[in-house]
């Protein structure tokens, strides 16, 4: 089609021609470009409400109501007992003083969608066709395409942060992930490769990021699993290192119990 | 859970009363809310590094010693010092303090603390009786003192007073 119209337009005259040309590359089909819409979320965040007791800044006004506590997950019957069983023995020990050994007593980062509670502050950095989540706590890094199409669960890599692309719905950031590793459990809830996770992020208000998290499992669950994390910006904030090296927790063991000896 | 809960209806027969703006209110009330939130998260591998439940949550006593080790790595920094009794006699003790990036944003540095420097903390020991403690705050020889960040919880006694609770 625009083949005959710049054939048409070329018999009358050059200068049409290079006014054609000029904006036909000024449109050019949309998935040939990345996504250069910003949201204006660069820079450090923290978890809203603090989990730290009030690290962060204080803000000047008023602040919008948080996000109200993550459910049970709607495991289907067979794994929900086994759940719940693992949730009061971990309970009953932690009252004893002795907690089961973790994922993270034993230096392992979170991956999704666990990463995305923000335990310490993090950083949003968006570029053109990419959002980038930087997490302090284990340096947890994930990048989230955008425009771009999601790899089949099936061929995706397993992965602690899993494959991660994203859309724009009006002012609303669409992510969608799949690919993480069985083995990266949030809240120690079992998942399939099938799991995909859908993120709907938008500013409630320029301080305020907020996070609408739902998880799907055929799998493993009985319907959709959905919370909200909502984060607080904190201007200046530079994101620290973390490298978890000194595993002194015993992670060989049952229990997570000091290590007198450890780098001796 | 009962705590905040009573907080919170106190706060508001105080806003019916008048006698507390609801700007006020709801900032406080939330904040209680977040004081809880941490207890209500640590199921599984949910938990960001490793618990504190290991240590004996209603105890605390201050420790006068010289430090032997300052340990600055994540997960956790460990201080150890020698704390010498009143019969002379002296107890390796092995101290465990938040993460640097928690401690960095209240306020301490990796460098603060060389070995042979005389401190006092205020700890919670282990349950189990092995002379390792939580630290709740430490103060340097130059009198400048640290807590140890939200998540390790406020030092609840006083400087200088509960020393013999020390074993």
């Amino acid at each position: 089609m625009s083949g005959r119209l710049v054939a048409s337009l070329r018999r009358r005259g050059a200068g049409l021609v290079a006014l054609a040309t000029a904006c036909l590359a000024l449109a050019p089909p949309l998935s040939a470009q990345p996504s250069v819409k910003i949201m204006g979320i660069n820079g450090s965040w923290e978890r809203y409400p603090s989990i730290s007791a009030g690290l962060g800044s204080d803000s000047e006004h008023l602040p919008p109501r948080p996000p109200d506590p993550i459910p049970e997950p709607p495991l289907k019957p067979e794994y929900l007992a086994a759940w719940r069983q693992a949730r009061d023995r971990e309970r009953e020990l932690t009252a004893q003083g002795i907690p089961p050994v973790s994922s993270g007593s034993a230096c392992l980062p979170q991956g999704m969608p666990g990463m995305m509670m923000a335990t310490f502050p993090m950083e949003i950095l968006e570029s053109p066709g990419q959002v980038t989540f930087i997490q302090e706590a284990f340096n947890q890094v994930r990048r989230v395409y955008l425009d771009e199409e999601l790899v089949a669960p099936e061929d995706a890599e397993p992965r602690f942060s899993g494959h991660s692309v994203g859309r724009w719905e009006g002012d609303t950031l669409v992510v969608e992930t799949v690919g993480v590793k069985e083995y990266a459990r949030f809240q120690n809830t079992p998942h399939s490769m099938q799991m995909r996770i859908v993120e709907r992020m938008r500013l409630v208000d320029n301080d305020y990021l907020e996070n609408v998290i739902t998880v799907t499992d055929p799998e493993y669950l009985t319907k959709p699993w959905t919370w909200a994390w909502m984060y607080k910006r904190w201007p200046g904030y530079k994101i620290q290192e973390y490298v978890c090296e000194d595993n002194r927790y015993a992670p060989d063991d049952e229990y997570q119990r000091l290590q007198f000896d450890k780098n001796e | 859970m009962l705590a905040p809960h009573s907080f919170v209806v106190r706060m508001v027969q105080a806003s019916i009363a008048g006698e507390i703006d609801y700007m006020t209110l709801r900032h406080r009330i939330w904040a209680a809310a977040a004081s809880v939130a941490p207890a209500l998260g640590t199921v599984g591998p949910a938990a960001a590094h490793h618990s504190f439940a290991p240590y004996e949550p209603d105890v605390q006593f201050q420790l006068d010693g010289v430090v032997t080790k300052y340990q600055w790595l994540n997960p956790h920094v460990y201080i150890e010092m020698d704390v010498t009794d009143a019969q002379g006699e002296t107890k390796h003790w092995l101290i465990e303090g938040a993460n640097p990036g928690i401690l960095n944003r209240v306020g301490w540095k990796w460098n603060m603390l060389s070995e042979g420097d005389r401190i006092s903390v205020i700890v919670s020991p282990l349950r189990n009786g092995e002379p390792g403690a939580l630290l709740k705050a430490l103060r340097l020889e130059d009198g400048r003192i640290f807590s140890n960040g939200g998540p390790a919880g406020p030092a609840r006694i006083p400087w200088d007073q509960a020393k013999d609770a020390a074993p």
